[in-house]
């Protein structure tokens, strides 16, 4: 492959040399939008701005010190100011709005298209329309072939830069973000943040690839930040597998120097690569790199069992929680949701929270987590006021949760999903880039792993587990975090009287060992009856009733609730 | 009247009222249906060649309206049954497949025609006084007919036992479906009516702009900003987001140039994708 590569230039000549030489360019840039698109789940359409920003400034960088050797050194910080753009750009989008689905992609094309607006007119700066010209090659660098050797360096680099993000455990939350961004934030995690560094790193990928297109090509013109580049990209990458790390390089380099050599021969070949997008989008989501499978299965595997590593421990605050609910009121356009709630957690246990449907259970979990707005009233946690509280924040303070309809990352394998709890509140940016973080461990995983045995077969993904596995799965995973306040949804729901049982002595086994509080909505009495040592009754956003199970069971106001008012 | 100001208003107007009826196609497909179609420009730009086509044989402006209405029609039905509809729970693969149509057809719009500038002669060329100033029939004729084309959508919408069905389709499909509403079949239709109006639109503005296979794109961008700006769903938040759009857009081309007119209408645009997607009067 490496003598391949050598040998290319040599047997092909200048041309094709210049060709593939800027192909492997795009073939960069394209490596970024697939790390976006196919890792983290959103979809950047308008890449070529950091392309286009990158060129223009390596480009000024040449024309004004093209002889002197160290503008090699200036090069990587026009590719870092493309990144840095793309950071804060994803960062400000981002935090704006957490959702990643296709208004993301239509906000960075209309930044792209406002660039190429400023690039086209600014005169004095981009040289306007007909670009900025006479950039001066490399210094030391003769003819195409040597630049074709430097883009093909710079592509083995980048190859292998996004093969090892993959691997990292920040590839692991990329993609469970791209399953279930809402999930990653209840476990800790910035979802935003995550997102801007795949952005910015894409950011600079394009903007390698902008700082070599300017010397490899002597020319820059406002093109190169406009649609056009912006979407080849996009078809190469789903042309060649946004999933696999070559599958934008496969896609860049076949589809690009085909459509170079094609499009001027026959009329067709642009309408054979919509055709072929079209096909890919609706029936080959993996592309052309999903062709490699086999011959990876051929690659010898790296099976070994990995030697697990004890976590760190987490940043969390561990003393006992104290929460308080006071007099909160929350609505959803006309209907009160929660009528002056009040209600008080203040020291470990089990707590229920009971109520006919649409008493407010989840309701108010999720007016504890921010999803929904308290309009009067406050939140106490730990003596402290909870202003705007978010999932992510809540997670840090020690707060966990578990879903109703059990919602773990369905195509990451039960290791991984497991992983991204361990890692919450304990992890930094280096843990994320670590690969020796996939092994930590902890003392409550492994006992986890001795209650639940199914828990080891850690290379089975998680979708292809039972409704059982996965509900026993989502609650591990809460418990991994070694939270302080747990809220748990119908943590039995769909669970066979077995397994009940099972989820019934772990969660005692938490609040022993954990010393936690656990606030479990739920309907089953009998549940309710083994596990409570305190019980709330909500009706109609209210708190109808609290105590032990025997003090509710007598009171005549539940009664009524439940079955009506005795005549 | 300032005859400066009257004809600066007036192609204010004109501008916010044909920018309305180059959205309306889209604003039933992406509004009732929620079909990110990012090919609704290259539909526009289909109606304007139908309308190249006519005139270059010699047939009557008029002529161009059923031609492009068929032309629409035919091309959203296949359309609809094998990209549309595989897709309808997985938006994302709908903006890209509708995106790679869109390349498609400028494409082949593109092999078909060349990929030159086509002008149209303007079917109505006199001009009229309007407050003492002489401003184009043509564009006259085209804001009220623009204006009656929105009106008559509008109340049939609202009026008619079609346009219920549509509504309780768009409320809750499955309910729908339970009360005997062929909702796969009335998706299809109203997909091909907005694609149809696409088209329509393109034969109205044709004699007015230039005509040439990129000229979709443009139209898709404009048309999916007024839509954000407005609001989806509304006709209120239509009209509004045509005036903000092509009023400001307009303005700012008349008081500076166009490149400012097109940037603050992009900077608009970002804006209320990245904090108000719901539009003006939406709620987040």
């Amino acid at each position: 492959m490496l003598l391949l590569l050598l040998a290319l230039p040599l047997a092909l000549g200048e041309y094709w040399a210049f060709q593939l030489g800027l192909f492997f360019l795009y073939a960069i840039a394209a490596l970024g939008v697939a790390l976006c698109w196919g890792q983290a789940g959103f979809l950047p359409l308008g890449q070529a701005l950091f392309v286009g920003l990158a060129a223009y400034l390596s480009g000024a960088a040449l024309i004004q010190w093209g002889e002197a050797w160290w503008v090699f050194l200036l090069l990587p910080f026009a590719a870092i100011a493309a990144g840095a753009l793309a950071f804060l750009l994803g960062l400000i989008i981002f935090r704006g709005r957490s959702e990643s689905g296709p208004y993301f992609a239509i906000i960075t094309l209309a930044i792209a298209l406002l660039a190429f607006q400023v690039a086209n007119s600014w005169n004095a700066v981009t040289g306007g329309y007909n670009g900025m010209k006479a950039i001066p090659g490399l210094p030391g660098l003769e003819g195409f072939s040597d630049v074709y050797y430097l883009a093909a360096v710079a592509l083995a680099c980048a190859v292998a830069l996004c093969g090892w993000l993959v691997q990292a455990p920040l590839g692991t939350l990329w993609r469970a973000i791209a399953l279930n961004e809402r999930r990653v934030a209840y476990f800790g995690y910035d979802t935003a943040m995550l997102k801007a560094i795949a952005f910015g790193l894409s950011g600079v990928l394009a903007g390698i690839a902008g700082a070599l297109y300017a010397p490899q090509q002597g020319l820059v013109t406002p093109e190169l930040v406009g649609f056009a580049l912006s979407a080849d990209l996009v078809i190469w990458v789903a042309v060649g597998g946004r999933k696999r790390v070559l599958g934008p390089v496969l896609g860049a380099v076949l589809v690009g120097i085909l459509s170079a050599e094609l499009r001027e021969r026959t009329y067709y070949w642009d309408l054979i690569v919509a055709a072929v997008f079209v096909f890919v989008v609706l029936y080959a989501p993996g592309g052309i790199g999903a062709l490699l499978a086999p011959l990876e299965r051929l690659l010898p595997g790296r099976r070994k069992a990995l030697e697990p590593l004890r976590a760190p421990a987490s940043k969390a605050p561990r003393s006992a929680v104290t929460l308080a609910i006071d007099g909160v009121s929350a609505a959803a356009g006309e209907v009160r949701i929660l009528d002056r709630l009040s209600l008080a957690v203040a020291r470990p246990g089990i707590y229920c929270l009971i109520g006919p449907n649409g008493a407010g259970k989840t309701s108010t979990f999720n007016m504890l987590t921010g999803e929904l707005r308290a309009q009067a009233g406050e939140v106490r946690l730990d003596g402290d006021i909870l202003s705007k509280p978010t999932p992510y924040r809540l997670a840090r303070r020690g707060v966990g949760r578990k879903f109703q309809i059990p919602s773990v990352f369905g195509e990451l394998s039960i290791d991984e999903n497991l992983r991204i709890a361990v890692w919450s509140a304990r992890t930094s940016l280096l843990d994320w880039l670590r690969p020796a973080t996939r092994r930590w461990d902890t003392p409550v995983m492994a006992a986890l792993r001795g209650r639940y045995p199914f828990l080891d077969d850690g290379g089975r993904l998680a979708s292809a587990l039972s409704h059982g596995e996965r509900q026993v799965l989502e609650l591990s995973m809460a418990l991994i975090t070694e939270p302080r306040l747990l809220l748990l949804d119908e943590p039995c729901a769909g669970l066979s009287s077995e397994e009940t049982a099972q989820v019934r002595e772990v969660i005692r086994w938490a609040r022993d060992t954990l010393g936690l509080s656990v606030v479990i909505i739920e309907h089953d009495m009998a549940l309710v009856k083994q596990l409570a040592e305190h019980v709330f009754v909500l009706h109609q956003g209210r708190l109808l009733a609290e105590g032990d199970v025997a003090a509710i069971r007598s009171d005549p106001r539940v009664h009524e609730v439940y079955v009506g008012a005795a005549e | 009247m300032d005859p400066l100001l009257v004809t600066q208003a007036l192609n204010v107007l004109y501008e916010v009222v044909t920018l309305a009826v180059i959205v309306l196609g889209l604003a039933i497909v992406f509004g009732l249906l929620g079909v990110m179609n990012l090919a609704h420009g290259e539909f526009i730009a289909l109606g304007a060649y139908v309308a190249y086509v006519c005139q270059s044989h010699g047939l009557p402006y008029l002529a161009a309206v059923p031609a492009a209405i068929a032309a629409c029609a035919l091309l959203a039905l296949p359309v609809e049954r094998f990209l549309i509809r595989p897709l309808y729970d997985r938006p994302f693969d709908t903006l890209l497949a509708t995106w790679g149509l869109s390349l498609f057809m400028r494409k082949a719009i593109e092999i078909g025609f060349g990929g030159g500038y086509k002008s149209l002669k303007i079917p109505v060329s006199d001009s009229v006084l309007v407050l003492g100033t002489p401003f184009p029939a043509y564009r006259l004729l085209l804001m009220a007919l623009c204006a009656a084309l929105i009106a008559a959508l509008l109340l049939w919408y609202r009026r008619s036992v079609a346009g219920a069905r549509v509504k309780a389709m768009v409320g809750n499909r499955e309910l729908a479906q339970a009360v005997g509403i062929r909702t796969d079949r009335l998706a299809r239709d109203t997909f091909v009516v907005g694609l149809c109006f696409a088209g329509l639109a393109g034969v109205m503005v044709a004699p007015l702009v230039s005509v040439q296979p990129y000229m979709g794109l443009d139209y898709v961008l404009r048309s999916f900003f007024v839509l954000v700006v407005g609001g989806l769903g509304s006709p209120l938040g239509l009209l509004s987001g045509a005036a903000a759009i092509g009023g400001v857009e307009s303005a700012m081309s008349a008081l500076v140039d166009r490149t400012a007119g097109y940037s603050t209408v992009l900077l608009i645009a970002i804006f209320f994708l990245w904090r108000r997607p719901h539009g003006i009067f939406g709620r987040s």
